[in-house]
């Protein structure tokens, strides 16, 4: 078979396969069996397990387990209420009001979770009732949460950079330190444009608050301490070098449970019930992730990723004009797919695309990271979608409508990626612990 | 399907599960047993690689969990456009699903078998006979294929899968896990 027919039917197979319904991480098992017995017409059983055994047994993806376990532990605590306690009385002054806490809050829990999804629930739980009662605007506070919590992938600890990392075999901690700028550049975008929102509005009337003096609001940031210590804990000692991702995420569940047995949740369902959460969320992806391994091998027996470099190389692209087409490209697949399958299914072929051309990889975690954050809240299967109907009884379009505004400032956030790479880039320079090395 | 291997299949399935938390919370023990091992100079060798066999367990023990649980991610839009003939797409999902599952645990036990007869050790500090760690991916292998296999004969039997995929529009999310399982609804 030649090159051209045997990436087609590769392809084909792939989508076949996927777009029918069958299991992510077995679809990419039975297409890479294709790949490497019928199109490089060798024996596949041994090089699979071999690559599935070490692909699993990693001690980088130990990280994994221990992040979600945590998001599970602080999921079943009070930290939503006494997040918004603590935030509300400094951010119910500015313009926009207590939307804000929605994102405030999902900045702050994006620092202790990796997920979205964890985010999105557990400050949803609280926030929307309380901006409810407040007459705030339905669409904003939905909008701003949808959006919000999509921080959750970007900024440490996240679930994403954790799966990128492992898949390109770079620092999981150096992802880490790279996202946290952007995702407070990304919230800070947020900000004004509830700011903006609120000033330009004719209709903005929501009930305010009883103001407090300075002493109360003081007194009420009492409740911020037990998040502000986890955050201090897990992200603090990544960035003073004395832990690794993996030991900072062993620290965050220790950390996350003190904190619930401090507040009286822990009791042994719930402690059982979070552990067992772990457990399905953690094979999950590492079904995927082993199928992943196996297609990558599968890719390079077929020289699918390097002919297709190559073809790209002859195109002379700029740098501008190859990010902008891997930009719509993760878009549209994030329509159909959700971000940990989008990047563990195309790294193998993008890879040495952006190696190539000279892209920064980690730069180009935090990059493809925020565009699988626009994917969390696009139709048909944007995932804060669903979860954001499970939380509110909204219809899906009502959703996807107002989250519109949140995407649009993620296209702006890509764009001046783009053009400030140091965002991303300048943290890990300046946090790599052996500068010689 | 006879009542008592359907509850036999189901305490299968829910002690591989347990198995895996269990290989969780170890993975956090053996972290932070390295951790103070540093910062007390006591020797604690190949802590590194011992976690990596507990996320191997915890990742084999709990596929047929997960998926009992619907947990394990899927593109369903085709399938619900299906409608009322979502039962033959149901087929051929369950049904190839079973074949690469059948496939997978055979090579992984061929696999396993033949780090046993070669007295294969781990390259790490620890020098772990590794056929010890790779039984739990036999094991969890072979589990899962028996998940696929009871899935698929319930499914033609009965017209209904075991595995529970309700919507997420019905109720709140109990569990972040939930939700994530519901992802491709």
């Amino acid at each position: 078979m030649d090159q051209l027919t045997a990436s087609l039917v590769f392809v084909a197979f792939l989508f076949v396969l996927l777009g029918s319904g069958v299991w992510v991480g077995l679809s990419l098992i039975g297409v890479a069996y294709v790949g490497i017995e019928l199109i490089a017409g060798r024996a596949s059983g041994g090089a699979m397990i071999n690559i599935i055994w070490g692909a699993s047994s990693s001690w980088t993806l130990t990280a994994l387990p221990l992040f979600i376990w945590m998001g599970e532990i602080l999921f079943r605590t009070r930290l939503s209420e006494d997040m918004f306690k603590g935030l509300s009385p400094w951010l119910g002054r500015l313009p926009g009001g207590l939307v804000h806490t929605n994102i405030v809050g999902c900045t702050v829990f994006a620092a202790v979770s990796g997920s979205s999804a964890a985010t999105l629930t557990t400050v949803g739980r609280m926030s929307i009732p309380e901006l409810r009662k407040r007459e705030y605007p339905e669409h904003l506070v939905i909008g701003t949460l949808a959006g919000a919590a999509t921080l959750g992938l970007m900024i440490p600890p996240s679930l994403m950079f954790i799966v990128y990392g492992v898949t390109i075999n770079e620092s999981i901690r150096e992802l880490f330190i790279a996202g946290t700028i952007p995702g407070l550049v990304l919230a800070s975008l947020f900000m004004l444009y509830v700011g903006g929102y609120a000033l330009i509005s004719k209709k903005w009337n929501p009930v305010a608050d009883k103001p407090m003096n300075i002493g109360q609001k003081l007194w009420n940031s009492r409740f911020l301490l037990p998040v502000i210590a986890l955050i201090v804990l897990v992200i603090g000692s990544m960035y003073a070098g004395i832990a690794t991702a993996t030991e900072a995420a062993a620290f965050g569940v220790i950390g996350a449970l003190v904190l619930a047995a401090a507040q009286g949740s822990l009791t042994l369902h719930a402690f059982k019930e979070s552990l067992m959460g772990a457990v399905r969320t953690s094979a999950m992806i590492a079904l995927i992730l082993a199928g992943a391994a196996f297609l990558s091998l599968a890719m390079g027996y077929t020289g699918l990723p390097r002919a297709l470099a190559d073809s790209i190389a002859t195109l002379e692209l700029s740098r501008f004009e190859l990010l902008m087409a891997l930009l719509v490209f993760y878009i549209v697949l994030g329509c159909f797919l959700d971000g940990i399958s989008s990047i563990v299914l195309t790294m193998a072929i993008v890879e040495p695309m952006i190696r190539d051309a000279g892209i920064d990889v980690i730069w180009f975690g935090v990059f493809v990271t925020v565009v699988i954050e626009m994917a969390q809240i696009t139709p048909p299967i944007g995932f804060n979608l669903f979860v954001m109907q499970g939380l509110t009884k909204h219809s899906m379009g009502y959703i996807a409508k107002a989250a519109l505004p949140m995407f649009a400032i993620m296209v702006v956030m890509a764009f001046l990626l783009i053009a400030f790479p140091e965002m991303a880039t300048w943290l890990p320079d300046v946090l790599r612990p052996n500068p010689n090395g | 399907m006879p009542p008592t291997i359907r509850r036999a299949l189901d305490v299968l399935y829910t002690a591989c599960g347990a198995i895996a938390a269990v290989a969780i919370v170890a993975i956090v023990l053996l972290i932070l047993t390295q951790v103070a091992a540093r910062m007390f100079a006591f020797p604690f060798r190949g802590g590194a690689q011992y976690a990596g066999y507990a996320m191997a367990t915890a990742s084999f023990f709990g596929f047929a969990y997960a998926l009992q649980h619907g947990a394990h991610i899927r593109v369903s839009l085709l399938l619900t456009a299906l409608g009322r003939h979502r039962f033959w797409g149901e087929v051929w999902c369950y049904g190839f699903s079973t074949i690469v599952a059948i496939w997978f645990a055979w090579q992984a036990c061929l696999f396993t078998y033949q780090t046993w007869r070669f007295k294969d050790v781990s390259q790490g500090l620890d020098a772990t006979p590794l056929w010890i760690p790779q039984m739990a991916m036999a094991i969890g292998s072979v589990v899962l294929a028996i998940a696929f296999v009871d899935n698929l004969i319930t499914l033609l039997t009965t017209g209904k899968p075991v595995v529970d995929e309700g919507g997420l529009e019905d109720s709140a999310p109990t569990s972040v896990a939930d939700v994530h399982a519901k992802r491709g609804e």
